[in-house]
């Protein structure tokens, strides 16, 4: 623990004009590039590390994190407001979210979306800054045999969410590994489905992907509804002023449901490389699972965006843990983060606390900052995004549209990867007047990798031995969880349809 | 305050370039586009956007940097192979993953080594093999005693570390459990989590090592390494193999003599400035190496010759 005057020097320094400015600056960025289909935080941050190299090192690291902060934010926005999620996590915002804006409550969802985003962000950052020492020695207990076990819970807890049909939810999930699987195999580094495609060597690209099955396929089949003329979202100028806005009581009474996202969140977020779609809809499944009300899920519950916006942004201050004590990136925006530490020379590692403590209390300051910046930020840009979605379809969709088509193209290899995405649109186009959950099958393909990459790495581990498994007794217990999350989930899902049928 | 010595370097790269348009009459026909063959974030793209910006400033060419992943640069070589010699493109990849797979899939490769122009190379990433500093043994020869006795598993993120460790083990006489992970970060988890008993790490380790959470086994490369000049290669250590991934760029095959000898002049000015050693100094740990056109074209074809004996053709 370094000195008290290094501490306050350091949060000083985040409070001075020009990190403020930078800070600033990032957070509007970055939630103006999460709000446009197809860009996305993580591209803006990779463009603008060769020019953080000029700024100070606290205003450039600062600047990087208030983009990523803000893209938090931002990403919930065109989830909510036109069902066109950007990212999988955002995915799980948009299964409450957009119900309740097309009740006409444009922006008490999306307030929702951003109280609770910065809820579970502010949450993580507090732990890191709190006790991330001890969490980063649990997270590197954390091996392959454990992250399996994980990965199991994770799919089971897809299995909840999987719809009516289970048949269909498990062909769904079925194809997401199998497009999970195109690219190099981990065992024996052979190609697999390349059919000659050397773009696809390292495995589909994942934005042409997840932007091509969540936002075209929905832009598509709205544009071809031809309804140009109708505003994208409806707002009710003259309605109930309590439509426009999130009461204290309803914040209040979603507390838990945030406590539980950030929980999810954070555990998650310190083990690296499991990323933020696992716990969105882990969280987001748990809170179902909690609530008196199931049936009301999917149909705009607040309580919905709570759970799936605490636990996709807690997992960004999570990720700086392993990142800060250990030097180990958790996902790619804190591997960019690390490459704009280290171009100022400066290591993230076991030293950095005691090397670099005013730098450190100046970033966990600037964290701070970006996130109540993020919630003045957000509290005016709300106004503004809804106000540009109330404009007709045909605007706002073929405006939407241009942006994937350019997001594609800059993060996935040019025309190749825009043909993917019309490919897999097309795809989800057809799954979802089939009756198949296209969000299942995004979750596995997402989550497919490392599931394989564990097993990969748990195979080689037992060495051939089943009985070996016995030496990781928490791997095991995990493992065994999965089957009867998976029991309990559907359970509880099928309730609310029996319901409804008489 | 860093503002002096950054004005004196855009000074004496306003004076190069100058000095540069005076000899050499070609330039690009538009826009010239430096393709990354690695996706956003990592070494390779950082170089690539750095030299991009400080070329830029330079020549007053204007200088994009485009990233084009895909088989670790097969795909962005796979393009630049195929398209008009006309030095508006360049490439930057890694050595390693090309030969991998020219020598294993020779059939499917749409280009080979005569396809390109060599440009330059602008760093070796010092690859090394490291362990927990509580481990029982500090070199190869004790490690090898170790998985005699014990498992052994080590965290591999490339498929040439693991075949030089395969071939290892093979002289030895022993066997190693290999655990597949997707970069060094995740080796170094392992590492230090205790799952693996040793592991590969190119420059992100230097602080743990420093600390004294880690020590270093040997040097992958085939020569030391300059931050640990008394730890031995794998060769120097009695087996002879070694991986030396090079950071290289390359032109289209064809493309004129003036426009080469412009590219290879404006690379070579880049990586020459401060701010390109400082940021590849800062985030690769290595040295600018420079090999020149010859130069580069050589370490391909040696490298060739070294990547079939790991695969053992």
């Amino acid at each position: 623990m370094p000195e008290l005057d290094i501490i306050l020097a350091g949060l000083g320094d985040a409070f001075s004009p020009v990190t403020l400015l930078f800070v600033l600056a990032g957070v509007v960025l970055g939630q103006f590039v999460g709000a446009v289909p197809g860009i996305g935080p993580v591209m803006a941050m990779a463009i603008a590390i060769p020019f953080t190299f000029g700024l100070d090192p606290l205003a450039g690291i600062g600047f990087l994190v208030g983009v990523n902060k803000g893209g938090l934010v931002g990403g919930a926005i065109p989830a909510v407001l036109l069902n066109t999620p950007g990212t999988p996590d955002a995915a799980a915002t948009a299964m409450d979210g957009y119900p309740l804006a097309q009740q006409g409550k444009p922006l008490k969802a999306t307030k929702m979306a951003l109280f609770s985003s910065v809820t579970g962000d502010t949450f993580s950052d507090i732990v890191l800054i709190t006790v991330s020492a001890p969490l980063a020695i649990f997270a590197l207990r954390m091996g392959p045999v454990e992250v399996l076990g994980l990965m199991m819970l994770a799919f089971a807890v897809i299995a909840g969410l999987m719809g009516r049909s289970v048949a269909k939810g498990l062909i769904a999930a079925a194809l997401g590994l199998l497009a999970a699987m195109v690219g190099t195999d981990p065992e024996h580094a052979t190609p697999r489905f390349i059919f000659g495609q050397f773009e696809v060597y390292d495995g589909l690209p994942l934005p042409a992907i997840a932007i091509g099955m969540l936002a075209i396929s929905e832009l598509l089949s709205r544009l071809a509804q031809r309804q140009g003329t109708v505003p994208a979202i409806r707002m009710d100028k003259g309605g109930d002023p309590a439509d426009r806005r999130v009461s204290w009581a309803e914040y209040w009474g979603c507390r838990f449901t945030m406590l539980r996202g950030a929980v999810i969140g954070t555990i998650l977020g310190a083990l690296p490389g499991i990323g933020s779609t696992a716990a969105a809809f882990m969280s987001y499944a748990s809170a179902r699972q909690a609530s008196d009300d199931p049936g009301s899920f999917g149909k705009g519950n607040l309580h919905g965006i709570a759970a799936a916006e605490s636990a996709n942004s807690s997992v960004m201050g999570a990720n700086m843990i392993p990142l800060l004590t250990l030097g180990i990136p958790g996902s790619v925006s804190a591997a960019l983060i690390i490459s704009a530490f280290m171009i100022h020379g400066v290591q993230p590692g076991p030293f950095l606390f005691e090397q670099q403590g005013r730098l450190i209390y100046g970033l966990f300051g600037a964290m701070i900052l970006a996130n109540l910046l993020n919630l003045i930020v957000g509290q005016l840009g709300l106004r503004l995004w809804t106000l540009v979605v109330s404009a007709p379809q045909s605007f706002v969709f073929t405006a939407a549209l241009l942006m994937c088509f350019v997001g594609v193209s800059l993060a996935s290899g040019g025309l190749f990867g825009i043909g993917l995405m019309l490919g897999f649109a097309v795809l989800a186009f057809v799954m979802t007047a089939f009756g198949f959950s296209v969000v299942v099958f995004i979750i596995a393909f997402f989550l497919g990798p490392r599931l394989e990459i564990s097993l990969s790495q748990t195979l080689a581990l037992l060495n051939g031995n089943p009985l070996a498994l016995l030496n990781y007794p928490f791997g095991l217990l995990l493992m065994l969880a999965a089957p009867v999350a998976a029991v309990a989930l559907a359970r509880k899902r099928s309730v609310p349809t029996r319901e409804e049928v008489t | 305050m860093r503002l002096l010595p950054k004005l004196a370097s855009w000074a004496t790269a306003a004076v190069i370039a100058l000095a540069g348009a005076a000899q050499a009459e070609w330039k690009p026909d538009g826009p010239l586009t430096l393709q990354i063959g690695f996706g956003a974030g990592g070494s390779t793209d950082t170089i690539g956007r750095i030299v991009a910006k400080v070329m830029k400033e330079q020549t007053g060419w204007n200088v994009i940097a485009e990233n084009k992943p895909g088989g670790g640069g097969v795909a962005m070589f796979t393009g630049i192979a195929n398209r008009p010699a006309d030095g508006s493109v360049v490439g930057l990849g890694v050595n390693m993953p090309l030969l991998v797979n020219l020598v294993n899939r020779p059939d499917q490769m749409q280009f080979d080594l005569d396809s390109f122009e060599y440009l330059g190379t602008a760093a070796r990433a010092q690859l090394a093999l490291i362990a927990r500093s509580d481990a029982p043994f500090d070199d190869v020869a004790g490690l090898v005693e170790y998985a005699r006795e014990n498992n052994a598993p080590l965290a591999f993120d490339a498929k040439p570390q693991e075949l030089a460790m395969r071939k290892v083990a093979e002289q030895a006489g022993v066997e190693f459990q290999f655990l597949s992970t997707k970069g060094g970060a995740e080796n170094a988890k392992l590492i230090l989590g205790g799952q693996a008993i040793a592991g590969f790490e190119a420059g992100e380790h230097l602080e743990r090592l420093a600390a004294g959470d880690i020590k270093m086994i040997a040097s992958m490369n085939d020569t030391r390494h300059n931050y640990a000049p008394d730890t031995p290669t794998l060769p120097e250590q009695g087996y002879d193999i070694y991986v030396d991934p090079v950071f290289f760029f390359a032109t289209t095959a064809g493309t004129p003599a003036d426009a080469r000898a412009a590219l290879t002049e404006a690379i070579a000015e880049a990586l020459a400035s401060e701010e390109v050693a400082t940021v590849v100094m800062n985030s690769l740990k290595s040295p600018i190496v420079n090999l020149g056109p010859e130069g580069t074209r050589e370490m391909m074809m040696n490298g060739l010759a070294n990547v079939a004996n790991l695969f053992g053709q």
